[in-house]
Order: structure tokens, then C-alpha cells, then sequence
């Protein structure tokens, strides 16, 4: 990654592809580290409905408490780049992402049809 | 044979363009004011082409649908008030959707309304499970074609040409303006319902489009959605012509299908019918997934109609879970003439909330590069935005004060 990246612009709120281009959700949110007056560095990218209590209010609360509260935090070294979407290194299931269609996917698949 | 295939496509467009929100309004405001209102349907048309053009030129170069655009745009809380608002109509739309299967199988069997229900619920779950979606779009949008039968109709009713040109020339002769007002935004929210750019862009996604298709995009835009509006024209010259002078007010589905039935007999009710069921069964199948869509979208799930339903479990269960709800919305007896009506007036209100991030997006270099919106598509996505916020502003009072249109 060469140049600066507008974080709020280009990062917050974008898709999270993994290692293979799985779908596998939102940059909730950012973890940055620094005191005041210190530079300030950013190390995950946080992620999943736990996330949203902080960031929509009420609303964001509720859809929270309808998400099960969950949330992964991903060290920003697993980040492979930034585009139109944010890359990473590893395989979703590696870093605990995605986990809903994989529990998910087991019962689908005993209905015929599932995979045409 | 590449002009075949967009042939194919836009005649699918076409058929595919009505939805029971379009039959409803453009019927009604036919009934109520004769050709006055024609002008409306043409700034409807325009305007959902310009901003289907603009999110299929976003999906084409940034490769990001309408929800992933949003939130990018407007951030978690603002645009999880447009997913929960855009939810919200897409369920109404649906169930009244479905509630139009169920009546168009009730007027063609004779069998009771619940049970069809039933089966126009469990059809569309079959349909949607094992038809490839190449097919289901060409299937619903080629039998949709059958409304054609209310173009010839409304020819047959030799309507006064003078008054229909005279209508597309906006103007007013009217004692109840307000109830003029509720019409006009109806027809534009019938015309511009936010389902259809969500379910366009999503296609645009899946289909790899990329800058060498946006010439396909154009194309696909103008003419799949210009000549659909041409339906809208024919419908509401139908309520024009046949309701207004006997003082009808389509109050059923069964009732707009006389405007085929009177001038051309049993074989246009037939074909009235036939090409109601399929395009609304088709509207219905692009708001089930416009809804599972938005959600996966929003919040970064596998999504895909083209992939197996194992590849997109929780965008395969949303979908189905959204079916499941508007069958038990249609079974609590809603009258889903009424519930259109509704949905389409609420959709009006959340226009502002998908149409704003989208302008945004597509005059923004660091994902259209050198396909940001050029000055027509501006100035016109500019005016559409005024106009929108105008509705959205509007039609929630106009609804109170002309009782839903009842006045």
C-alpha cells in the first residue's frame, strides 16, 4: 500500500473479501492506538453486530441486540490491501468471519436442489 | 446475434417494467382524470432511467450495488434508517404483489382466494429454487408482454387523440387539485419504486458488467424502461377512456381488466389476465430479492441469485424468511389494491434516502474514475433529486387529505 488512504472514506463501512474472495462482511469499525498528543496507529479493523451499539444510537442497539452482539477484531498486518474493497490475507473462517453462512450451510444443503 | 441476445433482454424489460403499483395508479389516475395526468408517467419514465443508468454505470465500474453504496456514502446510522425504511416498503410491496398472484389465479380458476394464496406462495418458491434466474427473468418478462393487449385495447376505444396529446402537456382542469397532487405522486413513485434500481444494480454486479458494458447499460436503460412506460401510457389511456365516462373507480384487480375485456372480449381478458399474473408474479420475484439484496449487502453477506443456495446461506434464508412474512401478511385478508397504494406512497417517502447516496457515488472519482456522471446525467440527476424530495415531502400529507385518494 503505497500513498494515504482516507480512512473514514475508504476503509469504514467497506467490504471484507478474504483470501479467496469470500463475501465476508462490513469494516464495522476501526481500533486505533495512540495517547493524545502521540501518533496515533491504527491496529484492527473491528467487526460484526457488538460493533454497532456504538455507532447508530438506538437503532443501532437494536440491531445489535437482533445480531446476537457478536464481534471479531482483525489485526490490521491481516489486511492485504485496499480498493474498492478491503482484502485480507486469510481465509474468513481463520479469523472467525462469515460464521452465519457457515452454520447456516449444512441445513441448506440437505434440501435437493440446493446446489444446482 | 449479440443483438439478438439485447433484444431478448429489453423485450424482458418491457414485460418486466409493470408491477401491480403501475397498474394500480396509472388505472386510477385514467378513471379519475382522463389523459391529464400522461405528462407525470413521462417524468416518472425519464427518471428512472437516468438513475438505473447512473447505479448500472456504478455497479459496471466500482462493482458496488446500491446498499454497498450507501452505507460507504452515508455511513452505519444513516443508512441503516434507509435499509429498515426500504425494508419496510419492499414488504408491503411485496405482499401486495403476491396478493395480485393470488387474485389473477382466483379470476382464472375460480378456486378460493386463501388457498391460492397457498399455491401462488409455494409456486414462487419453486420457481425461484430451481428455474437458473436467465430464465425466470425471460419467462415472467415474455408473458408480461401479454399486457400489450392493453395498448391494442386502448385504441379500440378510440379515445379522443386530441385530449391524450393534450396530456402530455402538463396543465390542470380540475376541482379537487389535491387529489390531482396524490395522483402525480403516485405515478411517479409507481415509476421510479427504489425495488427496481436495487434489483437492476445487484444484476449488474453479478453479471461482471465492467466500463466495456456501460454502452449495454445505456441501452438497457433507456429503451427497456422508455418502452415500458409505454404500457403506463396505454393503461391509463384505458382507464381513460372506458372508466371515466361510466364513472368507474377500479376498485380490483378484476375491474382493470375490463378496460381489456370491453373493446376486444374474451380473448383480451384472457391476455389481460395472463400478462397481469406474469408481471406481477415477476415483480414479486424482483422485490423477494431486492429485500435479501439490500440486507446482504448492507452488512457484507455472500449474496447472489445467480449462485447456488449453498453459496449465499443467510442471503438464501432472508429471502425465503421475506416470503414466508408477506404470505402471512396477504393471509391476514389485506386488500392488496389498498396495500399498493400504501407501498407505493411510503416507497415515495424513502426515494430521497437510495437516489441521494447513489448521485453522490456516481460523481465521485475515487470509484467512477472517468465515468463520473456527465453534465446531462447531472442536470438531470440533480432536478430528479429536487423533484424526489418534493415527493417524498408531499406524499405522506396528500395521502391524509385526499383520504388515500378516496377524497
Amino acid at each position: 500500500m503505497t500513498g494515504s488512504i482516507d480512512l473514514g472514506l475508504n476503509v469504514l463501512d467497506h467490504q471484507l473479501l478474504d483470501s479467496e474472495n469470500r463475501r465476508c462482511g462490513k469494516v464495522d469499525d476501526l481500533a486505533l492506538e495512540g495517547g493524545p498528543g502521540e501518533a496515533l496507529e491504527l491496529v484492527a479493523i473491528l467487526c460484526g453486530p457488538g460493533v454497532w451499539r456504538a455507532r447508530a444510537g438506538l437503532i443501532g442497539r437494536a440491531a445489535a441486540w437482533l445480531g446476537g452482539g457478536g464481534r471479531v477484531r482483525i489485526p490490521w498486518e491481516d489486511v492485504a490491501g485496499v480498493g474498492s474493497h478491503v482484502k485480507l490475507r486469510k481465509r474468513a473462517e481463520e479469523l472467525g468471519l462469515g460464521r452465519g453462512d457457515d452454520r447456516l450451510r449444512p441445513y441448506l444443503e440437505k434440501i435437493p436442489g440446493a446446489d444446482r | 446475434m449479440k443483438i439478438f441476445q439485447v433484444a431478448l433482454g429489453i423485450l424482458a424489460a418491457i414485460g418486466g417494467f409493470v408491477d401491480i403499483g403501475d397498474l394500480v395508479f396509472n388505472v386510477s389516475a385514467g378513471a379519475t382524470f382522463g389523459y391529464q395526468l400522461l405528462w407525470v408517467v413521462v417524468i416518472g419514465v425519464v427518471g428512472i432511467v437516468v438513475y438505473s443508468e447512473m447505479c448500472g454505470r456504478v455497479a459496471a465500474v466500482s462493482g458496488k450495488a446500491v446498499f454497498d453504496a450507501v452505507r460507504e456514502r452515508v455511513g452505519f446510522k444513516a443508512g441503516l434508517a434507509a435499509l429498515v425504511s426500504s425494508q419496510v416498503v419492499n414488504l408491503m410491496t411485496l405482499t401486495a404483489e403476491i396478493g395480485g398472484v393470488a387474485i389473477c389465479l382466483q379470476l382464472l380458476s375460480g378456486l378460493p382466494y386463501r388457498w391460492l394464496i397457498v399455491i401462488a406462495g409455494v409456486a414462487l418458491l419453486v420457481v425461484v429454487w430451481v428455474t437458473a434466474f436467465e430464465w425466470i427473468e425471460r419467462i415472467f418478462g415474455y408473458g408480461g408482454l401479454c399486457l400489450l393487449v392493453f395498448a391494442v385495447a386502448a385504441v379500440k376505444l378510440h379515445p379522443a387523440w386530441g385530449s391524450v396529446g393534450h396530456g402530455f402537456v402538463p396543465h390542470m382542469s380540475t376541482q379537487s387539485p389535491l387529489l390531482y397532487a396524490y395522483f402525480a405522486v403516485g405515478l411517479l413513485g409507481a415509476a421510479m419504486t427504489p425495488y427496481e434500481v436495487y434489483f437492476y444494480s445487484s444484476g449488474g454486479v453479478e453479471e461482471r458488467w465492467g466500463p466495456k458494458d456501460l454502452k449495454l447499460n445505456k441501452v438497457n436503460a433507456m429503451i427497456g424502461y422508455g418502452l415500458g412506460g409505454f404500457l403506463s401510457f396505454a393503461l391509463m389511456i384505458t382507464g381513460g377512456a372506458l372508466f371515466l365516462e361510466k364513472g368507474i373507480q377500479p376498485e380490483f384487480l378484476g375491474t382493470i381488466t375490463l378496460g381489456a375485456e370491453v373493446p376486444l372480449g374474451q380473448i383480451g381478458l384472457l391476455l389481460a389476465l395472463v400478462g397481469i399474473l406474469f408481471a406481477v408474479s415477476g415483480a414479486a420475484i424482483d422485490t423477494l430479492f431486492s429485500g435479501a439484496y439490500n440486507l446482504a449487502q448492507f452488512l457484507g453477506w455472500e449474496w447472489g441469485r445467480y449462485r447456488h443456495p449453498r453459496g449465499a446461506p443467510r442471503f438464501t434464508v432472508t429471502w425465503a424468511v421475506l416470503l414466508v412474512l408477506a404470505l402471512g401478511l396477504v393471509m391476514t385478508g389485506v386488500d392488496p389494491v389498498q396495500l399498493t397504494e400504501y407501498a407505493v406512497i411510503f416507497s415515495a417517502v424513502a426515494l430521497p434516502l437510495t437516489y441521494v447516496p447513489i448521485f453522490l457515488v456516481a460523481n465521485d472519482r475515487t470509484y467512477m474514475r472517468e465515468y463520473t456522471n456527465g453534465r446531462l446525467a447531472n442536470v438531470l440527476g440533480l432536478l430528479y433529486l429536487v423533484v424526489i424530495v418534493i415527493i417524498a415531502l408531499t406524499a405522506i400529507p396528500l395521502m391524509i387529505l385526499t383520504n388515500v385518494g378516496q377524497n
